[in-house]
């Protein structure tokens, strides 16, 4: 039976995603055992337009982006949003919040396409996204896992819980106590609290959990001491788009 | 009692850890708290912290355990997972020495968990008495701030050296064997501990204003008051804190995960929680405890009411640490039930303290490892349900009572809880139907005869058949309910003469959806039963004779005497009230009322959590209950 | 001669988007174009308003691959801009991060993106069934240089322990000197890529323009961390005086801007810092590039991949230095969830630091309150991109007998050796047309 065949795409990010793929080392050749990858411009001159599963990194910021994307998602059967920019927006998202005529100042002539720029959206603004792999960067185990579920014929399993579960289950002394603002108590889990456990807290990189309590955890914040503005601030460095929608 | 200098303590603990056959595990700093772990080296003890961060279940129930491990290829073979090596647990303090045996009793209770008492058998606990209290402690309000059994060996710390005493012959042995000098205790040494364990009780910062034993009265005076859980609960994260942390928490989830191969793959459970959002969700969506005062307030009913009932103790040993852990701050049991207390004694009610009649029983072991069975036949019934008939491979009969359900694997996806769908008289194989609806069942619905699949079981309690011998029997099935009923049914018509009047009334969306087509039809033929079947509509074109309206229009058309005939219902959660309310409306005792319920089952033993409805596991103590026992259970209808 | 229409979209095997036009017609190029359609990405205005203990966080985030690069940058401006200072040992390990990026970041490039060019495949993926055995090597170098920066940064893409004022957990010694024994045990993984190249080395053509070269450069080791700007054409100068020397402007069809200095282009990169410190490299690095008869000053872009590989192997050898510092001098612990205290005050700073592609410069200034007023980025890749178009059009002509699909391949290789970081340069905020 034929292999499914993978691609992967990029728009406004920093390839960072991509890059854990290249990280799998050694895993990358048990891969290729189950999958073709026939389009990875990064890494490869071939590309192709048929595929099975595409995998598409970053965010839609232009009008231009749509319509590849609208083609990619004609071409595959799966597409799946990796890396926080293409799953949520990202932090490209905290631009949203400026003037975007002020960023892009003086623009005209037929050269104005080419800066054509509107507010950074993530994929599933534009196409139907099949799966995602939230992060930024990405989770390799998890990337992986999707992969797998993917080829299994099940939905991958993403928590819905926030990132407190991960981060009490690895012992870690809460951020709070220490005198730092966290927002893994609306954030989604599925990182095991990776940057809590390197000594930080969490900056929300995955995105908020689908029925977060806001209005209590922005009060969390101000009990402990940070201003009104700066607790909003937190919460626009990666929920730009979730929290417009809702 | 024993007395040892410090310096010869550390030296013992050193000792231990040159040693290399032992896990050495003390209280360490980490950052401005404490926490267990492996020890490098005696200095690195802080035998004077007030709490961790995590309880020492952790060395008995894992955050992430490795359940068995297992090979596709050339069929399936399962491993269990390595021994590790035995654990010393150096410092932990009496509150969490009474939490473990809240874990054992729960861990031993009617099926043993085998990871658990292995780990728990090998381990040498050697406590602490507290120094410094946490300012959310309570303990002293538990009865857990001190204990005088349930270590190896207690510490008690008299300034240049420890008081030891010895509580087990393992506790013994190890200081026999790595301590020197080691001497008797002096009369001041032991006034001196009785001294300390004195102290402890006003090192208590917390204030519960009234006696613990009446909190499960107390909670079930409170259950119905709604105002009351939406105000306290209102800032709720669901972040799950309050229970991770809990010593007395076991509730966990089973998970199945694959290498690249696909071929090898492992089967874990991790802990779980019931404040979390999905915990109690099924794979058609359905949440039966969506909201945040629901989840809020069962914590304190599981651990104050159900436990209790269950076991006799109220499943909180005071140690704090859901306090300090919650961020919004409500998760501390001495404010709310100080609340609590306040308004139920503002309503005048009378409390009264109760001991319930404890009958704990354990009958061997969980076994977490599938056996293997093959699809003999697979018979597609309708657009998404297919029968499919299973024979166990070690040829075994599957030995199951009308009503049980087992835990269907499909090695790679999960396991699924599917309700057996033959009579027990069908001995060398068993049908199940199910419904694609989730990951597993989704994948099983692709696997062809001669696939093999994993079975766990039979689990629940079944139909009391004995119980119905003799009795006229009125089965109500809507949509799926018809396949548990099915095996009571069919186990009914193998043993006609045993069972007065029988019928049976079917209810479907339309005539495509109805299961078990020809067998239905033939029935119609029988004179021994009564069968009435109805749609909720028929589009244009299709055949249908039956009645068209809701399942609760063909109960007129039976006729029966209340005081003789005994239902049995299964269907969607939504039809019960409205069926068992027709029942009622004709007089039908609510102990003639027997009905099958649902829920997200994972271990089906009654251990992982996810089935509970109030204090009743529907995987153990159901899937099938009588109406009378239940109708006062909020959650269960 | 025929006429010929190149139009390469998307040049594979690159960071980010970038397109190769070439028109020739009767024997003249009457067009050769380097042009970059990325989209923007607006950093400079995104990081405006945001407290100082956030913008390293952000600027991670311009690339997946250097950032521990751009976080470097980044802290150095802030540290620079609220006058912290941090501790020797902190100095030696963000040293060692660096070091683990640009070995990772060299290895992926030789190993995935050059490579297959010298072995005449489309990619690496063929190549793991024609040369297992090379593929699993590199893989197994390119691990090792992750494993580095996740025991130094937590990991490598967007490395949580870099923090103002230091780091908010560190390795043990143990650690350190567990992974010095695997630097030292992949010297012969190191020296088997070395061959492996030499021997297809054959296949980077001989093309030589003269051009500047710009880098950090020290008096005490080759810098990739400290050091003063350096010009091959105009001598060194002070981190602070760096718009000197950038000068950017804008170009048409580009959303990347390009820049100049003494003449109209300048190089950066692996190849510029070769140049500029070759006399910092040990006598065993210097061998390696001996090896390949590369020596200072050399004006063939295409040798850049080559001084990429030496400075893998020097930053191997560096890294087991720095490693051996840290052992004899102990490690001094710090508390878990290390959190320097800052004193937040109102300043101006740049941070300047080599990162695998070249020289990179953050430039923040802060009010007193520590929120960001004005924020100025200039990654290495915008100042490649008027080389790159410069060296094609001077390539282009010498090619002019050969076939189509070989130009096209040499046009791909000549960009493909810079190794561009094309979605970083294009971060820029504001945009005037005249």
């Amino acid at each position: 039976m034929q292999k499914p065949r993978v691609a992967f795409f990029d728009f406004a990010g920093c390839e960072g995603d991509q890059l854990q793929v290249a990280n799998l080392e050694e895993d990358i050749l048990a891969l290729l055992g189950q999958v073709d990858i026939v389009t990875f411009r990064e890494v490869m001159k071939e590309h192709s337009d048929q595929y099975d599963i595409a995998f598409v990194e970053g965010s839609c910021t232009r009008l231009l982006d749509e319509d590849r994307l609208k083609q990619i998602r004609k071409n595959a059967k799966v597409v799946v949003a990796l890396g926080s920019c293409a799953a949520i927006g990202g932090i490209n998202c905290i631009r949203n919040y400026k003037d975007l005529e002020e960023v892009r100042r003086t623009v005209y002539g037929d050269q104005a396409k080419l800066f054509d720029t509107y507010a950074a959206r993530p994929i599933d603004a534009v196409v139907k996204v099949d799966a995602y792999v939230y992060g930024c960067p990405i989770n390799k185990e998890e990337f992986l896992q999707v992969v797998k579920s993917l080829l299994l014929g099940k939905k991958p399993d993403i928590p819905t819980y926030p990132v407190c579960v991960e981060c009490k289950k690895n012992e870690n002394v809460c951020a709070f106590e220490r005198g730092q603002f966290c927002v893994g108590p609306v954030t989604r889990a599925g990182c095991d609290s990776c940057c809590v456990n390197e000594g930080t807290i969490c900056w929300g990189c995955r995105g908020l959990v689908d029925n977060p309590n806001e209005n209590s955890h922005k009060e969390v914040l101000i009990k402990y001491g940070l201003t009104v503005d700066d607790a909003i601030g937190k919460f626009k460095l990666y929920f730009g788009w979730q929290e417009a929608k809702r | 009692m024993n007395l040892i200098s410090k310096d010869d303590f550390n030296d013992f603990v050193n000792a231990l850890i040159k040693d290399e056959s032992w896990n050495v595990i003390g209280v360490k700093a980490k950052g401005s708290k404490f926490a267990f772990g492996p020890l490098e080296s005696a200095s690195e003890l802080r035998l004077d912290y007030d709490v961790t961060l995590l309880p020492p279940k952790k060395y008995f129930f894992p955050q992430r355990e490795t359940l068995f491990t297992y090979n596709l290829a050339g069929g399936f073979s399962a491993k269990n997972p390595a021994e590790t090596k035995p654990a010393v647990i150096i410092g932990v303090h009496p509150y969490d020495i009474v939490a473990l045996f809240h874990m054992d009793e729960i861990f031993r209770e009617t099926k043993s968990d085998p990871y658990y008492f292995k780990k728990r058998e090998s381990s040498i606990i050697i406590g602490v008495n507290i120094q410094k209290m946490s300012k959310w402690n309570f303990s002293t309000y538990m009865g857990a701030a001190t204990v005088d059994y349930g270590y190896d060996l207690m510490l008690t710390d008299l300034g240049n050296r420890y008081a030891i005493s010895v509580g087990s012959k393992k506790g013994g042995d190890l200081l026999a064997k790595y301590a020197k000098n080691v001497s008797g205790a002096f009369a001041r040494d032991i006034q001196l501990v009785g001294q300390k364990k004195r102290e402890i009780f006003n090192m208590a910062q917390q204030k519960l204003d009234f006696p613990p034993e009446l909190i499960p009265e107390m909670l079930k005076k409170t259950y119905e008051e709604s105002g009351f859980w939406e105000e306290h609960s209102e800032k709720c994260l669901a972040c799950g804190s309050c229970v991770l942390v809990c010593p007395t928490c076991y509730c966990f989830d089973v998970k199945e995960e694959m290498d690249l191969s696909l071929e090898q793959g492992e089967r874990i459970r991790t802990w779980d929680g019931c404040l979390l959002e999905d915990f109690a969700k099924v794979a058609s969506g359905e949440n039966f405890r969506a909201t945040r005062p629901t989840r809020y307030r069962h914590r304190y009913f599981k651990k104050g009411k159900y436990l209790f009932d269950k076991f006799g103790f109220i499943s909180c040993v005071g140690c704090g640490r859901c306090s300090s852990n919650c961020l919004p701050d409500i998760a501390n049991p001495v404010k709310l039930l100080n609340d609590m207390y306040r308004e139920t004694s503002v309503t005048g009610a009378q409390m009264a303290a109760t001991t319930p009649e404890v009958n704990i029983q354990t009958e061997g072991n969980i076994d977490y490892v599938p056996k293997l069975a093959t699809i003999i036949k697979k018979v597609p019934m309708t657009a998404n349900e297919t029968l499919f008939e299973l024979k166990l491979d070690d040829s075994t009969e599957l030995g199951h009572k009308p009503g049980q359900f087992v835990e269907v694997s499909v090695f790679g996806i999960g396991e699924a809880p599917i309700s057996l769908s033959s009579s027990p008289t069908k001995k060398e194989s068993f049908e199940i139907c199910v419904r694609k609806l989730g990951n597993v069942t989704t994948k099983l619905h692709m696997l062809q005869v001669g696939d093999k699949v994993g079975i766990r079981g039979p689990f629940g309690n079944g139909f009391d058949v004995n119980f119905l011998k003799g009795k006229n029997l009125l089965f109500v099935a809507g949509g799926l309910g018809i396949a548990p009923l099915r095996s009571l049914f069919n186990y009914v018509l193998d043993n006609r003469k045993h069972f007065g009047h029988v019928s049976l009334l079917y209810g479907c969306k339309e005539p495509r959806e109805l299961l078990y087509k020809e067998e239905m039809m033939a029935l119609k033929h029988r004179p021994d039963v009564e069968y009435r079947a109805a749609v909720n509509w028929c589009p244009d074109g299709e055949a249908w004779t039956g009645g068209i309206g809701v399942i609760t229009t063909l109960i007129p058309q039976v006729s029966f005497d209340p005081q003789d005939v005994y239902a049995v219902i299964c269907g969607p959660p939504v039809m019960y009230k409205y069926v068992i309310g027709d029942l009622k409306a004709r007089n039908v005792p609510d102990d003639h009322i027997i009905v099958s319920l649902e829920r997200r089952m994972k271990c089906g033993v009654g251990k992982c959590g996810h089935c509970q409805i109030n204090e009743i596991y529907v995987c153990k103590d159901g899937p099938v209950f009588n109406y009378s026992k239940i109708k006062g259970i909020p959650e269960a209808l | 001669m025929n006429d010929m229409n190149i139009e390469i979209h998307h040049v594979t095997r690159v960071e980010g988007h970038g397109n190769i036009y070439v028109n020739v017609k009767k024997g003249v190029v009457e067009k050769c174009e380097w042009q970059v359609p990325e989209a923007p990405r607006f950093f400079e205005a995104m990081v405006l308003g945001r407290q100082w203990n956030e913008l390293h966080h952000v600027t991670s985030r311009i690339c997946g691959i250097c950032s521990i690069g751009h976080t470097l940058a980044s802290l150095k401006a802030t540290e620079a801009a609220m006058g912290i200072t941090i501790s020797d040992q902190d100095l030696k390990l963000r040293k060692l991060a660096l070091h683990a990026e640009n070995m990772q970041s060299h290895i992926l490039h030789l190993g995935f993106l050059v490579l297959p060019d010298l072995l005449g495949a489309g990619s690496v993926i063929p190549l793991a069934s024609s040369n297992p055995q090379e593929v699993k090597t590199v893989l197994r170098l390119h691990r090792l240089a992750n494993e580095m920066s996740n025991l130094l940064c937590g990991r490598t893409t967007h490395p949580q322990r870099l923090i103002p004022g230091g780091f908010s957990k560190i390795p043990s010694i143990k650690e350190l000197v567990a992974l010095k024994k695997k630097m030292q045990a992949a010297i012969p993984d190191l020296q088997a890529v070395a061959k492996l190249i030499k021997s297809a080395a054959g296949k980077l053509p001989n093309f030589v323009r003269e051009t500047e070269f710009i880098a950090l450069s020290s008096p005490d080791e080759y810098a990739l961390y400290d050091g003063q700007i350096a010009s091959t054409d105009t001598g060194k100068a002070p981190v602070n005086e760096y718009l000197t020397f950038t000068n950017e402007y804008i170009v048409p069809r580009s959303t990347a801007k390009w820049t100049k200095h003494n003449r109209d282009s300048y190089m950066v990169g692996a190849l510029a810092r070769f140049n500029l410190n070759y006399d910092k490299f040990s006598p065993w690095t210097k061998q390696v590039a001996d090896m390949f008869g590369l020596k200072p000053t050399c004006y063939n872009p295409f040798m850049n991949s080559i001084a990429q590989l030496v400075e893998t192997v020097h930053s191997v050898e560096d890294s087991i230095r720095l490693i051996n510092e840290l052992e004899n001098a102990g490690l001094k612990p710090q508390p878990d969830y290390f959190k320097p205290e800052i004193k937040v005050k109102a300043g101006r700073g740049v941070g300047a630091v080599e990162v695998p592609r070249g020289i990179l410069f953050h430039d923040y200034t802060y009010n007193a309150k520590g929120v960001c007023t004005k924020a100025n980025c200039v990654i290495p890749t915008n100042q490649n991109h008027a080389n790159i178009d410069l060296d094609m059009k001077a390539l282009v002509p010498t090619l002019l007998d050969k076939s189509q699909k070989e130009i096209e391949l040499a046009c791909e290789m000549l960009v493909r050796a810079y190794d561009p970081c094309i979605s970083c340069s294009t971060h820029y905020t504001t945009v005037h047309f005249v």
